[in-house]
């Protein structure tokens, strides 16, 4: 990834530290910081090695600046619920930690998070205002009597498509519908090369399925997010759609049972054309086979005949009302959200901007496609679970995976339509009937 | 008998028996810390609404009902079973098998032995992440194997059809599981006299009468004890079913472990609780099955 012209690592340690401390100071009115007083950060591992590195140098330097121990832990987000949990249990949180929304407003529900209000509207106000994307769906004031989360960073799919295939087949644009990809997908499927590279097995990337079944049309609960609502009309035409590529043998082998990595796998061993990612692909082939990197366009999810469903996922920083250190804490998630550090964390993390400010960093110009395409996800990308209403029922549904198992129903068991959407609305009102 | 209590109690005052216990009660106090609290804390929070940041409520029988509910805790409870007996059968006779071979005096036996070990000292993730390469449709060396020799044209999608997920599971669980059985039997059947094999033979006996005659009742305890470790470890096993399906397609392998690690996954600290807990009775029976029968042996002995 071609870092911002002219910032050197030393150079925008050395800037941020000193604009940060500027910034803090015309912002809010931060308190003095105990000198030789500790603080513990707990940040989210993320698939860029310099990214991470970065956070990591730029915490122990503001620590060295300011006289305190600043101990940074970097955690794999996959064992972040784990550890978090864990540490709540032993009240051994951080002082502050790097988290997803899921947790963010399950922990802000249980009243675990420091309000912070004044730097959140500081941070905004200095940046030219939150995108909607962040500020929408972490507002945790009705939960929580406050904002609890400072974004940081969106995540959200991009289509990933291989041009050198798709051209020689005559497709130069990208799928815009997902009628179309199956179109174009159907065009240059080659087995063992096959073209729809989109995981149906239960892990995150399988949950993709809910915005494809939510642009046909069909929805996970009602308006009221207390009532199941699968087994719809819309719902069996997506099905039609998943069932029809899937006899037409689009999807590679192995998708229903893939892992995490699974597409990540099948793209970058060339076995398909089509994959729904985050951008971490991109930047792994930019490293490990510059030829696909170069093949390789990004374009916004297609859209069902309801429109394009692309939810958002905003990550945040939070300050646990146990933090031994609040006031350095308060002072740290400010420091992190200045300018020079996000803009050379940008360069190398595969996130899209918070902040409209963020938006005229270099690396959001255009010319890098990935970060062109989470750009453009921030600004047209749909709330997370929109159209359902993101609640503590619709996180279980997910992470129960309902929508993949009850696509697992009908390719894998052959179950007919209705009886996979019986099943599916069954398992949906279960969990949903936990939280009345 | 009636004596020998009251003469017990007598005892229980002595100085000599409340050293006894002063000595035992380190062990009790460690036993109960780490063993038996743990224990009855999770039955309690699985009865309990409990989820990250909040101890929750008593709900009684609330999640046990949800679960019971469930398609796949239904189908957990079924593949824990296969899974457990099928693969512990396959591990005693190919462990048996094996044991019986390397005890006799062939050349090599110190290799075969050492080589027979490897599946089980390979950490349980990289072993079972190789299993998954080996069974990927595209590339895996098993597809590789069967289409290259002709002897099947297709590629197979091992782990992603209902009807060969749970098989491929099982003979990656048994690859790694069966040294343990067969380090256990070779151990039994070096502690036989081969006396007892000599005047076998001097009576007439065949090699199947031999063995059902003098080995099988010297190994029995051993295999008894083998397969009560085996089972309950094999019940409680994650990374197998994890690292190759994630209990998928469809809950075709979905396993206790792996639906209670759901339940972590979803912040419900209580549901998956409940999960570890509703496997409990079945364990209870293996291990009281077990050591009665242990018990019955030595008793005829």
């Amino acid at each position: 990834m071609a870092r911002a012209a002219g910032w050197t690592r030393r150079r925008m340690l050395g800037t941020s530290a000193g604009l940060g401390l500027l910034g803090a100071g015309r912002a809010l009115a931060a308190p003095a910081l105990v000198k030789g007083s500790k603080l513990t950060f707990w940040g989210g591992l993320i698939f860029s090695d310099k990214a991470n590195k970065l956070l990591v140098e730029t915490i122990r330097k503001w620590g060295a600046d300011n006289g305190v121990q600043a101990e940074v832990v970097m955690i794999n987000q996959n064992e972040t619920v784990q550890k978090v949990s864990a540490a709540v249990a032993s009240n051994a949180m951080p002082d502050a930690l790097d988290l997803g929304l899921d947790l963010l407003l399950l922990l802000s529900r249980q009243g675990q998070f420091l309000a912070i209000d004044d730097l959140f509207e500081s941070v905004g106000k200095a940046q030219g205002g939150w995108y909607d994307a962040a500020a929408l769906a972490t507002d945790t004031r009705k939960i929580a009597g406050g904002r609890t989360g400072l974004p940081f960073g969106i995540t959200g799919n991009l289509l990933l498509r291989r041009n050198d295939v798709l051209a020689k087949a005559g497709f130069s644009k990208p799928p815009a519908t997902w009628e179309e990809l199956v179109t174009q997908s159907a065009a240059v499927n080659k087995p063992p090369f096959h073209a729809l590279g989109l995981a149906l097995s239960n892990v995150g990337d399988g949950n993709t399925q809910i915005g494809v079944l939510q642009s046909y049309g069909g929805r996970i609960a009602d308006d009221s997010g207390t009532k199941a609502a699968i087994k719809s009309d819309a719902t069996r035409e997506y099905l039609r759609w998943v069932k029809g590529a899937w006899d037409k043998k689009l999807f590679p082998p192995g998708n229903t049972t893939w892992d995490g990595a699974g597409d990540n796998n099948a793209y970058l061993s060339g076995q398909t054309a089509f994959i729904a990612n985050t951008g971490s692909v991109g930047i792994a082939a930019k490293a490990q086979d510059p030829e696909l990197f170069n093949a390789t366009l990004y374009s916004s999810l297609p859209a069902g005949p309801k429109g394009t469903v692309s939810a958002v996922g905003p990550n945040v920083r939070a300050i646990p009302k146990s933090s031994k250190n609040p006031d350095a804490a308060r002072a740290l998630l400010e420091h992190l959200a200045q300018p020079a550090f996000m803009e050379a964390y940008y360069a190398d993390a595969i996130y899209g901007p918070v902040t409209k400010d963020q938006a005229k960093f270099k690396v959001f110009d255009g010319k890098d496609a990935i970060h062109a395409g989470l750009l453009d996800l921030v600004e047209r990308g749909t709330a997370p679970a929109y159209p359902d209403l993101y609640n503590a029922a619709f996180a279980d549904a997910w992470d129960n995976f309902v929508i993949p198992k009850m696509i697992q129903r009908v390719v894998i068991d052959s179950w007919d339509f209705d009886r996979a959407m019986d099943e599916a609305q069954k398992v949906t009102q279960a969990i949903y009937d936990k939280y009345k | 008998m009636r004596l020998a209590i009251g003469r017990r109690l007598a005892g229980v005052g002595t100085a000599q028996t409340r050293f006894a216990y002063g000595l035992v009660l380190p062990v009790v106090v460690v036993l109960g810390g780490l063993v038996a609290y743990p224990f009855f804390y999770a039955i309690y929070v699985s009865f309990t609404d409990r989820v990250v940041g909040n101890d929750g409520q008593w709900i009684g029988l609330g999640n046990f009902r949800y679960l019971a509910q469930s398609p796949a805790f239904l189908a957990a409870i079924w593949n824990t079973l296969v899974l457990v007996i099928v693969s512990d059968a396959i591990k005693l006779g190919i462990g048996l098998g094996l044991a019986l071979l390397v005890n006799q005096r062939i050349p090599g036996r110190g290799l075969f032995r050492s080589a027979l070990m490897l599946p089980w000292a390979m950490p349980a993730f990289v072993a079972f992440l190789t299993w998954r390469v080996i069974y990927q449709p595209i590339g895996g060396g098993l597809n590789l194997l069967l289409t290259d020799t002709g002897l099947y044209p297709e590629v197979i999608d091992w782990l992603g059809q209902r009807s060969t997920a749970m098989p491929a599971v099982i003979a990656a669980s048994v690859w790694r599981g069966f040294p343990f059985w067969f380090v256990s039997i070779l151990a039994a059947l070096q502690t036989i006299p081969l006396e007892l094999y000599e005047a076998a033979r001097v009576d007439g006996a065949t090699g199947w009468q031999r063995f059902w005659a003098v080995t099988f009742p010297a190994i029995r305890p051993v295999v008894i004890v083998t397969t009560l470790l085996s089972s309950i470890w094999t019940a409680n096993s994650f990374e197998n079913v994890w690292l190759l399906t994630q209990g998928g397609p469809s809950d075709a392998t979905i396993v206790f472990p792996v639906l209670a690690y759901f339940g972590m996954q979803t912040q419900r600290i209580g549901e998956a609780a409940a999960v570890s807990v509703a496997m409990l009775p079945v364990l209870a029976i293996l291990v009281f099955a077990g050591t009665a029968m242990m018990q019955q042996g030595e008793e005829d002995e």
